[in-house]
Parts: structure tokens; sequence; C-alpha cells
């Protein structure tokens, strides 16, 4: 058996039965192997794709996504999604094809040096220079990819160790370590804080769902009774429409979350990490509260924010141990009202289609189980402001990276790791066209994703940010000159659609859900229209700037 | 300005001590001094590094502990040098 035919043998025994890649020259052995594979192959039409493809898979269905790429321009072309899944702690194992070694470092034709290249942005990665290491490391690398803190492993793997022959043999043990129980000495000061606290609010991260801690988390909700926020990952760690959820904090937060961290006298952090983007200025965030931080990286706690206690280890264990009922009664109480004054008000002025609005009454019609697939901009924080979302792993969005061109590729993951699932791709006129060949995925696989284009003419939080910190000064933000996006996707044989009056929301949203294939829904707003509230640069979570309504 | 010497072992893998000093780059550590010796069978490296950095050390050494390669990662001194030694950026 050649190590290519390993590879694809090693990864059926992993569990792999899809992958999503691109061939070419140094990676052939592989391709040609995958021929006598049940292994799916899915050919994107960009190696990005492949990589944010398979990233959605591994959000969705709980799995390691595997994604793959020729050496040189196919491995580079990779690295944006890597970066993705690292940022995220996303499971994913990308394997890219490499010259042969005795050319490697002679500037080979399409050689690079994807192990360097990726050394930042992979949990670890792998060089198979002997073909006697391919057992070991595929198992490895899936392991990796999926213990303790998730992340991408990268594994290069040179052609002529593809092509060589050999008596190969899966490589079993050494399965992943359970995360370590929580020290009781922790848990004990936790309770004490926890006690003793009369202000206290939840903050919920996206380690959450990564640790499977979901059943945990909300029955130490449900016992403790106190008012939580989330992290833009945290989304559905509870549903978003339980009592004692008061939104998203941070820079595009509800007003409601943001003033209880900042009023809080105790923080209990779960699976999250003090991003920028949730703390706004750190350090004016949360200048009363003592912090809890459970989690299960220990290079997490502390990073940027001081700690009071430390929980780490398996996030449910700890939360089971600190699940006890706590009396604030009135805190919470002045909580809910803050959640209830605050409330969103989706009575905006004009007949144009309001985006929020539109947002919240997709969420209404598609129903509880609906998977959305967000690029990054404008739209992607309305759907974490509007969208209802059941489970975490029904919100996909490019939380720390950032990566416009996320959510098409994205959408096609979650869709083959869940056939069943009302999938959707909240997009912008600007993210749509970075992934924008990935439509003829669409197409060839026919998957029924439902495309919700989400078009201002222009990049419009880079607008936003112009109009309101930068003294209207626009700079290079007009895409007044977009193609008819709906001849685009029919093109490529999707239907489509444009939607420009408000009052025709609720015939374009179920004409959306009728159809059983792809389709696009072409949404044009106002160009001016922002997202409130904002937390400017610099400033703290107590200063949230909101619309004025004339 | 933090001075930090610490020691650990190395397991000599592909780019083990490239992915080290990448860490310590990208979390704005400067190199002091590096010494790294090959263990006699050559599957391990000894390393021991004094670093300069504004930035408390634990933004660091819990990572260093993170890497797949690394070991018994021993801090041997620490404290605020009270000067700026002229260090090596790894970063240009």
């Amino acid at each position: 058996m050649k190590g290519a035919e390993f590879l694809v043998k090693a990864l059926e025994h992993e569990g792999v039965d899809i992958m999503f890649g691109y061939p070419g020259g140094a990676i052939m052995p592989v391709y040609d192997a995958l021929l006598d594979s049940k292994i799916r192959h899915i050919l994107v039409r960009h190696e990005q794709g492949a990589a944010l493809a398979a990233d959605g898979y591994a959000r969705a269905s709980g799995k390691v996504g595997v994604c793959m790429a020729t050496s040189g321009p196919g491995a580079t072309n990779l690295v944006t999604g890597i970066a993705n899944a690292y940022m995220d702690s996303v499971p994913v194992v990308a394997i890219t094809g490499q010259v042969a070694t005795p050319l490697m470092g002679t500037d080979a034709f399409q050689e690079v040096d994807i192990f360097g290249i990726t050394l930042p942005v992979v949990k670890h990665s792998f060089l198979v220079e002997k073909s006697k290491d391919l057992p070991r490391v595929i198992h490895e690398a899936f392991r990796i990819a999926r213990s303790g803190r998730p992340g991408p492993v990268l594994v290069d793997l040179p052609k002529d160790v593809a092509n060589t022959p050999g008596d190969y043999q899966f490589a079993e043990g050494d399965e992943s370590a359970a995360a370590p129980a929580p020290r009781a000495e922790s848990i004990a000061r936790a309770l004490e804080l926890i006690r003793a606290s009369r202000k206290p609010v939840i903050y919920a991260g996206g380690g959450i769902g990564m640790a499977r801690a979901l059943d945990a988390f909300r029955a130490f909700v449900e016992k403790t009774r106190i008012p939580a926020v989330s992290t833009l990952k945290g989304l559905g760690s509870i549903p978003t429409t339980h009592e004692l959820f008061l939104g998203m904090m941070g820079m595009h937060g509800m007003k409601a979350a943001n003033h209880a961290v900042q009023a809080s006298d105790l923080l209990i952090c779960i699976g999250a990490r003090f991003d920028d983007r949730a703390t706004g200025k750190l350090t004016a965030f949360a200048p009363h509260a003592k912090v809890i931080h459970m989690d299960v990286d220990p290079s997490e706690v502390g990073k940027l924010r001081h700690v009071e206690v430390p929980v780490l280890g398996d996030l449910r264990q700890s939360l089971a141990a600190l699940s006890i009922p706590v009396e604030c009664e009135p805190w919470r109480r002045e909580c809910l009202a803050s959640k209830k004054q605050y409330a969103w008000d989706y009575d905006a002025p004009g007949t144009g289609v309001y985006a929020p609005g539109f947002l919240k009454r997709l969420s209404q019609l598609a129903g509880p189980g609906a998977i959305v697939a967000c690029d990054v901009g404008q739209h992607q924080m309305w759907v974490a402001q509007h969208f209802d979302f059941q489970r975490p792993e029904h919100h996909l969005t490019s939380g720390g990276l950032g990566t416009m061109g996320y959510g098409l590729p994205a959408a096609i993951g979650a869709q083959f790791a869940r056939p069943d699932a009302c999938v959707f791709n909240v997009s912008g006129d600007g993210s749509i066209m970075m992934n924008l060949q990935e439509l003829a995925t669409l197409r060839r696989y026919d998957l029924p994703v439902k495309i919700v284009l989400i078009d201002n003419h222009a990049l419009g939080m880079v607008r936003q940010w112009q109009e309101l910190f930068h003294d209207k000064r626009y700079s290079e933000v007009d895409l007044s000159d977009n193609p008819d996006f709906a001849r685009v996707a029919e093109s490529m044989g999707i239907p489509a659609f444009r939607v420009e009056s408000r009052s025709d929301t609720d015939d374009a949203i179920r004409r959306l859900l009728a159809e059983t294939g792809p389709v696009l829904a072409h949404v044009v707003i106002d160009q001016e229209a922002n997202v409130w509230p904002i937390v400017g640069p610099g400033k703290s979570n107590s200063e949230m700037l909101d619309e004025v309504r004339g | 300005m933090n001075t930090i010497t610490f020691r650990l072992k190395l397991k000599h893998d592909e780019g083990a001590l490239v992915r080290l000093l990448g860490l310590v780059r990208r979390k704005r550590f400067d190199v002091v001094s590096l010494q790294a010796n090959a263990s006699t069978d050559g599957s391990y490296l000894d390393v021991q590094m004094t670093l300069q950095t504004s930035r408390p050390q634990s933004s660091l050494l819990p990572h260093i502990e993170k890497l797949l390669e690394a070991s018994h990662v021993e801090m041997i001194e620490s404290g605020e040098s009270g000067r700026e030694v002229r260090a090596a950026r790894i970063a240009s």
C-alpha cells in the first residue's frame, strides 16, 4: 500500500466520511487513492472555501473537519481558513501536498514552506518526512485537533512520501485525555464568592459549547438564577429567549447586558477570554467585579483581567459543583427591568427594508432549529442581536479572525453536516464577493442553503466607523458598482430574487423557506443604516452610543 | 523592564525550536540569551533562555507549556532589571 492509500484508509479509520478540497500536482497521489474510498470529497472552487467549509462542518457537527489542497498556492489559499479555525478554536485537520523531499528547499515549482507559514495559526503541525511516521502523525493530528481546547492541525505530505509503499498499520492508543476535574479548593473559593455576591452576572463564552457543557450550564443558570450575558460565540449557550438572558455583551451588545456587567460585583466567566470586542476599554471593564474564571485552558486565565478565583478543568464538573441557589432577588429584578426597558424597537421610520426587523422576522418564521452562517460586518452584528438561537452550533460566525467570506463556505459545510436542517447564509455585499465562487459549489451539490444577501452598496461597518469616528471622511467604502447579485446567482443556476420594500418582508421569507434547493434573496437596504448601539474605540462599555430617531 | 530566565526540554521534532522562538516573538518578548543543546541521543534539546519584556511573564510561560514539544518548563530567575539590555528582537 502506498502512503497516500494509507492516508485515506487512516482518515476513514478516524471516522472521516466527508472532506473538502481542491486537487493539484503534489496532492495527486491522495486524490488517486480517494477514488477507491468511501470518503465523500467535496470539490470547492477555491481552497479557502475548503478550509472554511471544513470549519463550518466541524462547528455544526461537533466532529473534526477535514480539508485538503495541493502544495504552493493551494496550501497558501488554506491559510485564512486555518487561522479562522485557530482563532475560534475549531477542530480542523488540513492536509497539504508538498513537493518531494529531495526538492524541498530548492524553490521547486509550487514549493512553499506551509509548515513555517502556518506556525502561528495552528494548534500543531506535522511535516511527514518519513513514510513510517504517517500512521502516528494522522492519528495524532485528529487527537490533537479535538482534545482540550480544540484547534486546527496541519499535515504537510511530500509527494514521494505519499508514493512510498509500505506495510502501514493504524496507530492506536493515547486517546484524548478527559479534561481534569477542577480542584476542590478552587470550587470552595468560588462558592464563597458566589454566596457573598449581591450582584452576580454570568459571562458565557463559546467554550461552553465546545466543552459539550450545555446541559450543565443550563442547569447552573436555572439553579443559581443569576442573570446571564454572552459573547458573540456564546450565543445559544442558553436560548436567547430565556428570561434570565440579558443579551450579547460588548461593542454591539444589548444595553441591559453591558449595564449589568458594568454594575456587577461578581463576574462568573465561563469559557470566554475577555476579548477586546467584548470588554471594551479593559481598565474600565466591570470595575466593581471580582472574577471567577472557568476554563479548560490555563493560558487564558489572568491573560487580560485579574482573576480572583480560577477554576480550571472540566466545565461540566465545575458547573455542577457551583450550582447552588443564590440570593440576589433585587439585583435579578433590576436586570430584568433593564432588559425590558432597553428591548429592541423594530418600529423604524421609512418604508425600506429594516435589516434588524427582517432578521427578527426570519428567525421567527424559520423556527428554532435553523442554522445561520454569517459573514463579517454589519449584518453579522444584526444577526447576533436579532436572531434567536437555541444552541451555539446554530450560530456559525467568524468571531476571532473576522473573516469576510466565511459565511457561504461555512454554510456549505454546515449543510453537509446537517442535511435536514434549514441552513442560512446571511451575508453582505462586501463579504459575498470574497467567496462568491462557492455559489457554484452550492449548485453542484444542490444544497438547499438559503442566502440572505443584505446589500447596502457599501462596506457598511467601515462606512459606519468613518461616519461616527472619522468625521464622515469616507475612504474606499462605496460599492455602488456592485453587480446584479440576483443575475450572478441565476447565472450559476441558483434562483434569486430582489427585496426592496419592508412590506415584502414576509413574502420574501416565505419564498426563501419554500425553496427546496439553493436560493438567494438580494435584500436592498439603506446605505446609511448603522448597527446600534455601539461602543466607540477605546471607550468603556458604559459609554454606548445609540441611535437617535428623529 | 522585566527579565526572566527559564529552561525547558524541547522534543527535537520538525520546527520545534522555530515554533518556540515564534511564540516568544508573538508574545512580545526579546531574547537576551539562548542556549540549546541536543541530548546525547538527539531526541531532545535542552533549552535555556533569558528574555526581556515589559509584559508579565504569565503572558508567555503558560503558552510555552502548551507547546506539544515542550516539557519540564522551569523558571530559574525572574525580576525587574534596572536597565534595558539591548536585546535581540526576533522580529525585524
